[in-house]
């Protein structure tokens, strides 16, 4: 996933850069208000963590902006006094949820796979499309009951599929999207990675779960649900 | 124009002058008037007089006497002239008093016609000349002739100017008394804001405890407010002080034990896990007593909030945060609840009950307000209601200390109701904990009261 992180205090920035990256997400990051501005509105951002005390342009003013830009992603609060009076302005501002510093950056983490699940229609913390079974809090796969091991890259593309399952991926969306350590962004290896996560998913050749859009990318075929 | 006195006192004198130089020159207007109109009478009186004593011979000669009764109109030189003229503009007659002076001819009238204006001479200013015209008959033959009376200015002008220096000099010494007394009655009509100015600079200094004198009922107000204010102030600066010692007081054992742990014996839980639960503690503690020293507690100054749309604010940000729960957020609040408070600790205080209950609820939050009167005193009562599963009556008063009890360290658990219960706390009020009736879960009751 493509993350927007805008937070002036440069610690706590890079040490969740560093951390989200390590979560196989894309990073944006920016130190105040109008940059975080920019950058949400030119990016293809997924979900943003939004601090509400930045220089330039307050959080909320950020968010205010979004929202009025059209952009839709799921944003998350940053906010050191733990006040209702803030929380609630930057709710109604346009922002999903909060989290009050100091934090876990578990919790963070855990709080946007709900965001970007919640997003994406799920209200569940597992993804079920069929036999396939995503468990987005411990990350695993089982298809047919059975666990599959997958590597991190794998599950991101997974995840990022079945999130907009029924819906063309590029392969320049999942470069742009997945943050990809060990490999150059290379559309061969992801074909590569395609062609490995089918063999995993569907070792018979009977279930099809990701098509081949011919020209445009991919699609995550199978229904919703069990 | 920062003083009230200097700003009164060019009001005050700015009326004055207007008032007595209009005054003043209404009365020099009348004065004169009638001045004017006592010459012309009297000029009047002496032409009735002359044309009495006047004699017409069968020529149709107008003559008068030696003996005029205006021993005036003898002495040359006296001020008052009398002269007449004929229908042809001739001078027939002038009195004895016009020998040697050149003055003005007053032009011929028509009989019946008066006339009074005022003639310019060389040798006795600005003359005041009435005349008129008079017709005899003389053997069906009709004679006309013009009496004019002049009468030099100089009395006339110097009753004016009399009575000029008599009315300014009144006016002005009428202007210094009444400056004199304005200033005493401003003095003494502010000596009140001075005492208020004497008695705040003793609050100030610290010799005085609040405003205490009696001041007048224009000023109570502004007394009442300031001392509910130094009031408030002062009760500020005890909770400041206390927040601040508990603060320091409560980061000890943390400290202890985190101090202890640097000896390290192999011993105990690991470092990383002690330094994790201790820090987490610790920013509890900061959090819960910032969050004391913000709290505004009760005070006269404040503005009514209308409840029901704070709530509704408050379960629309929990609705989103909460989405993904499918809570079902109700509230049950007259439109026209309001409560004298300060608006962030009402928020805080319902933000944090209601969140405790979106966290505990299993589908179901209700939230309810309504206003009790005792006396005087408004009571808020706020009701906070879940389905979830409840608190047992014996763990009901350690659940509003959870988070900040120096010897509570469970890790996880927020210091919201530590803080609602404090802010309730500040309103003099209380929160009770029971099970709710409709719901089945908890049901939190804080009653706040107003001063």
């Amino acid at each position: 996933m493509r993350v927007l992180l805008i937070e002036d205090e440069d610690n706590l920035r890079t040490q969740l850069r560093d951390r989200l990256k390590v979560e196989g997400h894309v990073v944006d990051t920016a130190a105040d208000g109008e940059e975080g501005l920019y950058a949400g509105t030119e990016y293809p951002i997924d979900i943003a963590v939004i601090d509400l005390g930045l220089p330039k342009l307050s959080g909320i003013e950020v968010i205010r902006r979004l929202r009025a830009a059209e952009k839709r992603f799921p944003i998350l609060i940053l906010t050191a006094r733990g006040r209702w009076q803030d929380k609630v302005e930057g709710l109604e501002a346009g922002a999903d949820d909060y989290l009050v510093k100091p934090f876990e950056v578990e919790e963070l983490l855990a709080r946007l796979r709900a965001l970007l699940r919640r997003a994406a229609g799920w209200t569940q913390a597992t993804l079920q499309c069929g036999p396939i079974l995503l468990d987005t809090s411990a990350q695993t796969l089982q298809v047919d009951g059975q666990v599959v091991d997958l590597t991190s890259y794998e599950y991101r593309v997974l995840e990022y599929l079945i999130l907009h399952s029924g819906e063309v991926v590029s392969k320049t969306d999942l470069t742009e999207h997945l943050y990809e350590q060990d490999y150059d962004r290379d559309s061969n290896v992801i074909e590569v990675f395609i062609g490995r996560l089918r063999r995993k998913l569907d070792p018979d050749n009977t279930l099809n779960p990701i098509e081949t859009v011919r020209g445009r990318g991919y699609r995550f075929a199978l229904e919703r649900g069990s | 124009m920062q003083s009230l006195n200097l700003r009164l006192t060019l009001a005050a004198s700015l009326v004055l002058a207007i008032f007595l130089g209009l005054a003043g020159w209404a009365l020099d207007r009348a004065f004169k008037d009638s001045a004017e109109t006592a010459v012309r009478e009297h000029l009047q009186a002496a032409i009735y007089g002359l044309m009495a004593a006047a004699d017409m011979n069968r020529q149709g000669n107008l003559s008068l006497p030696e003996g005029l009764p205006e021993e005036r109109f003898q002495r040359p030189g006296s001020g008052l002239y009398a002269s007449v003229i004929g229908a042809d503009g001739v001078s027939v007659w002038q009195s004895p008093s016009q020998l040697g002076q050149q003055l003005p001819t007053a032009p011929h009238l028509p009989p019946g016609e008066w006339s009074f204006i005022r003639l310019p001479s060389e040798s006795a200013g600005d003359l005041f000349v009435l005349s008129f015209g008079s017709a005899w008959e003389l053997d069906k033959q009709n004679l006309q002739f013009t009496f004019s009376v002049s009468e030099d200015p100089a009395a006339y002008a110097a009753q004016v100017s009399r009575f000029r220096r008599g009315l300014w000099g009144w006016f002005a010494a009428l202007a210094v008394g009444l400056l004199v007394a304005q200033g005493l009655v401003l003095r003494w009509g502010l000596s009140p804001l001075r005492r208020v100015e004497r008695d705040l600079a003793a609050v100030e200094s610290g010799n005085q405890e609040a405003l205490t004198g009696t001041y007048p009922r224009e000023l109570r107000g502004l007394t009442d407010n300031l001392n509910a204010l130094v009031k408030t102030e002062r009760a500020r600066l005890i909770r400041y002080r206390d927040a601040l010692a508990d603060l320091a007081h409560s980061l000890k054992t943390p400290l202890a034990v985190l101090r202890g742990a640097g000896r390290h014996d192999g011993t105990g839980q690991p470092l990383e896990q002690l330094v994790k639960e201790q820090t987490e503690r610790m920013g509890q503690i900061v959090d819960y007593q910032l969050q004391r020293a913000a709290t505004s507690g009760r005070t006269t100054l404040m503005a009514p909030v209308a409840i029901a749309p704070l709530l509704q604010r408050i379960l629309n940000s929990l609705e989103k945060v909460y989405a993904e729960r499918q809570l079902k957020l109700s509230l049950d609040v007259d439109s026209d609840v309001q409560f004298r408070a300060d608006e962030a600790d009402l928020m805080e205080l319902s933000g944090n009950l209601l969140d405790n209950a979106c966290k505990w609820a299993k589908q179901q939050v209700k939230a309810s307000a309504h206003i009790t009167m005792v006396g005087a005193d408004q009571t808020l009562v706020l009701s906070i209601e879940d389905d979830g599963p409840g608190i047992a009556p014996d763990q009901r008063v350690a659940v509003l200390a959870r988070g900040v009890r120096i010897d509570s360290s469970v890790p996880g658990q927020g210091i919201g109701l530590a803080v609602a219960r404090d802010i309730t706390a500040a309103y003099g009020g209380k929160i009770d904990i029971g099970s709710s009736p409709t719901l089945g879960g908890a049901q939190f009751q804080a009653s706040l009261c107003s001063v």
